[in-house]
């Protein structure tokens, strides 16, 4: 399953300054986003092997055309328990850092071009000791999370011991 | 990358080549070997390496080879006899030459050896009877170094601007007379000092005519080094025709429209002679024809008549061309001369009066040199990596049917099978035999051990003996990359902490010589390599007290002899009483457990105190793929190893016993074999009933008993890493693509049992996840 992004402008005085292009994906009523250029595709939800002793929010691996790429579950990252994936669930494939990624989410919503000035500093949240969030944009009706996918990814790999905080 | 670096890479790895040659024979010969053709073969293999090295420009390498290649030419020439022959400097001067070559790969400047040339100097200059040796005198500068290309104009095109104005200076000149018949052999160059006594050379006379197509320079390729690939010392002449430049207004000065002919004096075959000009002249570019044995005193050549008939032949003398790649005479223009007449001018007494033979056209009639080249086909890594990445989507596709078929009414599927059953041998086949030209003997690996020895033990102030065995055992190329650091490691430790100083050993009641042997084996489906010496084998004693101060073994913990052992893979110890150069410092056989287990092998150590210690290093033949047996625990799939398993039963033929602990243990050929449950020490998700017993191999040569619930297949799986987009997995290598599409992890089942332990002991908090 591919997705079709329709593109909408943040403001209409966008040339002001630099503006970060970015895509927002859903996960349960929390609206996060990532820069576009991280995303190399969007694909629908497919089977993953799981692994043994990995941290609980990666799902497992999967072929993504004969590379094998971790999936991780953000609502797990995020603490809100498990995606009960289905068919209408997609995995976001990222670059983060040498490596590529598979995030799952609920669903991909947009792609908006937001200024750079608009990105405030994500609040000292007392929740967010994993430093996941590196940013939040207001946008018309709600607030977009801009994900720190390196942290998110981070507490995958080889580190059965740290779990991370169930909200 | 351009043509020319190109060019010079491959005289890198010709290099490597010549000088395990080179080393071998020496070592050979060292060992009392009489056989003629080891000094011959010494001789050729750093004669190559001056040659190339000349063409190249790589100055310090130049002179260093030409004095060694004087040293043993009196070797060969039987000036020195071979029981007086200084081997051992030889072995060392041999080490020099590989410096020299590794500093100029890397355009660095190489320490001269000045020791190692008055010493090679000497070699055939106390022997009274000897004739006065031509003496080793480092010859100047060889030719710049090749086209440093001009800004904007292609290489070529510089050269043949100097070319042409050489030329033209020549025509400019009167022509040259007919040159004496004396100059020939005598007129060496003037600025050669090493031409003081002249020597005239034994050899046959051979003419190599160069015909190159209009392209030559495009190719980048120069004639100065096209030619000054010959042995510079054996080139008598160099003539040049013009005949064939067209007029001035359809010059293109970027064709060449040279054709030269090149005089040898040399005992080279014609066929080596073709093997030279591989890499720079297409086969129809050039000719090599023998004109006949020269006896050292034959009459000389005849002044050829034929120089006046043909007057656009301009007999330019290409001497200063060849710069000072070697003597060259002054003016010896042989444009064409008869083929019959040297054989001809061969005294009577000749034995036996070689004709002159037919020409040979390179690679054309001649077995020889068509075989020469399926010898060896140099083929870029990539694109055998590529091929194999292809083969490799093409074993999951046809597996990937395999599973489709089976879905098929029972008469499709009768057809369809066959033709599948065929597919998939042809695939296996294919990848074997992709497989098979990735192969290389470990030879690549194992020729640079000796000199690591020679250098250990000159600096340790031991006395060693390297033995090789299995040289020839072949392993794929991605293994053979990553042996050569662990098997470094391991001599040094050997080297270092093995064996004892000769005093020591003789006080031991040892040879004062200790014996380090490396042996390569195939051993079911790996390939082992051991290092074993005979020293003084491990301090147990030291090393426990070591690990105990260090808290890596706790105070009250007993261990048995075979564990203290193990210790040595322990990061941060060392048993060595001074740090040294060479080891000591604790780093080194824990870097190489882990770089070994990361490619999925194992190493083990086996010693017995005063007797000597063997390293035993066990790794696949290859990285790429694997004999592997399907299993499902759960609702997941894994794949184990083949070389792994030993058998398979039912779990309802096996007697279970209870330990402590949950531990279970079989009944298995007369051992008690422990039991591991692999959806326990996996995690796999599903009901499990495992009811199969996998009985399995640990590299320590224990068994385990792995239940599993079912075994699926057999079948070659492409290995597919894990750690490029994840992490290392714990109880997996691996893991590959099955035919449905899915990922299976590749079980290692010594990393599996580090699983099971660790959860037996600590057991791991259930991860309960919310939501």
């Amino acid at each position: 399953m591919s997705l079709q992004l329709g593109e909408k402008h943040f403001t209409s005085a966008q040339p002001e300054s630099a503006a970060r292009r970015i895509v927002t994906f859903r996960v349960g009523d929390r609206t996060f986003g990532i820069d576009v250029g991280m995303v190399r595709e969007i694909k629908g939800w497919q089977a993953t092997t799981p692994l043994p002793h990995a941290a609980p929010h990666v799902r497992g691996v999967l072929n993504l055309r004969g590379v094998i790429l971790a999936v991780y579950d953000l609502r797990t990252a995020i603490g809100l328990g498990t995606t009960e994936a289905t068919a209408t669930h997609v995995i976001v494939v990222v670059d983060v850092e040498d490596k590529t990624a598979g995030l799952l989410v609920d669903s991909v919503s947009d792609i908006v071009d937001v200024p750079v000035s608009a990105v405030r500093p994500a609040p000292d949240l007392e929740r967010d000791e994993h430093g996941l969030i590196e940013g939040l944009v207001l946008l018309d009706t709600e607030i977009v999370a801009l994900l720190d996918l390196a942290a998110v990814i981070r507490d995958g790999g080889d580190n059965q011991d740290k779990q991370l905080r169930v909200a | 990358m351009d043509p020319l670096a190109e060019l010079k890479q491959t005289f890198f790895q010709e290099c490597e080549e010549l000088l395990g040659a080179l080393e071998q024979k020496l070592q050979a010969l060292d060992e009392g070997s009489s056989d003629p053709e080891d000094v011959n073969a010494a001789f050729r293999a750093i004669h190559s390496i001056k040659g190339g090295a000349g063409a190249f420009g790589c100055t310090e390498l130049v002179g260093f080879a030409h004095v060694f290649e004087a040293a043993l030419d009196h070797l060969r020439s039987g000036r020195v006899a071979l029981e007086d022959a200084p081997f051992t400097l030889f072995l060392r001067c041999s080490d020099a030459v590989a410096d020299l070559v590794a500093a100029a790969r890397n355009d660095e400047t190489a320490p001269v050896r000045p020791d190692l040339l008055a010493a090679l100097e000497q070699v055939g200059q106390a022997k009274p009877a000897a004739p006065a040796a031509p003496p080793a005198v480092v010859p100047p500068a060889p030719a710049a170094p090749v086209a440093a290309p001009a800004a904007d104009a292609p290489p070529g095109i510089a050269a043949l601007g100097n070319l042409l104005a050489m030329v033209d200076a020549k025509m400019g000149a009167p022509a040259p007379a007919a040159p004496a018949a004396t100059a020939a052999n005598d007129g060496w160059d003037d600025d050669e000092p090493a031409a003081a006594a002249p020597v005239r050379r034994p050899g046959r006379d051979v003419r190599v005519k160069i015909t190159p197509e209009a392209d030559l320079f495009r190719r980048v390729i120069e004639p100065r080094v096209a030619i000054g690939i010959l042995p510079a010392d054996e080139v008598v002449s160099v003539s040049c025709d013009l005949s064939q430049v067209p007029p001035l207004e359809t010059l293109d000065v970027t064709d060449c429209h040279m054709r030269f002919t090149v005089m040898l004096r040399t005992e080279l075959s014609a066929e080596e002679i073709v093997s030279k000009f591989d890499f720079t002249l297409a086969n129809e570019e050039f000719e090599v024809e023998v004109l006949g044995e020269a006896v050292p005193e034959a009459a000389p050549v005849p002044a050829p008549a034929a120089a006046p008939e043909v007057p656009q032949t301009v007999a330019a003398d290409l001497s200063a061309i060849l710069a000072r790649l070697g003597p060259a005479p002054e003016a010896a223009p042989q444009p064409d001369i008869q083929p019959a007449a040297p054989a001809a001018a061969a005294p009577a007494a000749a034995p036996a009066p070689a004709q002159p033979r037919p020409p040979v056209r390179p690679a054309a009639n001649d077995a020889a040199a068509r075989q020469r080249q399926a010898v060896s086909v140099r083929v870029d890594l990539d694109r055998i990596d590529r091929l194999m990445n292809l083969v490799g989507e093409i074993v999951i596709t046809q597996s990937m049917l395999v599973e489709c078929v089976r879905s098929l009414p029972y008469d499709v599927y009768a057809k369809t099978a066959e033709g599948i059953l065929t597919l998939s041998r042809q695939t296996r086949e294919l990848q074997d035999h992709v497989m098979a030209v990735r192969a290389q003997p470990v030879k690549a690996v194992f020729q640079r051990m000796p000199r690591l020895v020679r250098e250990l033990a000159q600096a340790l102030g031991k006395e060693a003996k390297l033995v090789l065995e299995g040289e020839n055992t072949e392993v794929d190329k991605t293994i053979i990359e990553e042996l050569a650091d662990p098997l470094t490691h391991m001599i040094r430790n050997s080297m270092d902490h093995g064996l004892e100083t000769p005093d020591e050993r003789v006080a031991a009641g040892k040879h004062p010589e200790g014996t380090i042997k490396l042996v390569a084996e195939h051993r079911a489906g790996r390939i082992v390599i051991s290092v074993t010496d005979d020293g003084r084998g491990i301090n147990r004693e030291r090393l426990l007290s070591k690990a105990r101060s260090r808290g890596l073994v706790g105070a009250d913990e007993r261990l048995a002899p075979e564990e203290i052992d193990q210790l040595i893979f322990a990061a941060g110890l060392s048993t060595a009483d001074a740090v040294s150069d060479i080891s000591g410092r604790g780093v080194g056989m824990d870097v190489v457990r882990r770089n070994v287990e990361s490619l999925g092998g194992r190493i083990s150590v086996d010693s017995e105190p005063g007797r000597g210690c063997k390293f035993t290093l066990a790794l696949p033949l290859t990285l790429a793929v694997l004999e592997g047996m399907v299993i499902r625990c759960g609702d997941d799939r894994y794949v184990i190893p083949i070389a792994s398993v030993i058998e398979t039963q039912h779990l309802a033929n096996t007697p279970i016993e209870h330990l402590t602990f949950g531990q279970e243990v079989l009944r298995w050929r007369g051992e008690i074999t422990p039991l591991h449950r692999l959806g326990a020490v996996m995690g796999s998700a599903g009901a499990r009933d495992e009811n199969i017993i996998i009985i399995a191999e640990t590299e320590r040569g224990g068994n385990v008993g792995i239940a599993v619930d079912e075994i699926v297949g057999q079948q070659q799986v492409v290995v597919k890493s894990l750690e490029s987009n994840y992490g290392a997995v714990a109880g997996a290598s691996a893991a590959t693509i099955l035919g449905d599409g899915l990922v299976a992890l590749i079980l290692d089942v010594d990393s599996m049992l580090r699983v099971a332990a660790s959860g037996a002991r600590h057991p791991a908090p259930e991860l309960k996840l919310a939501g």
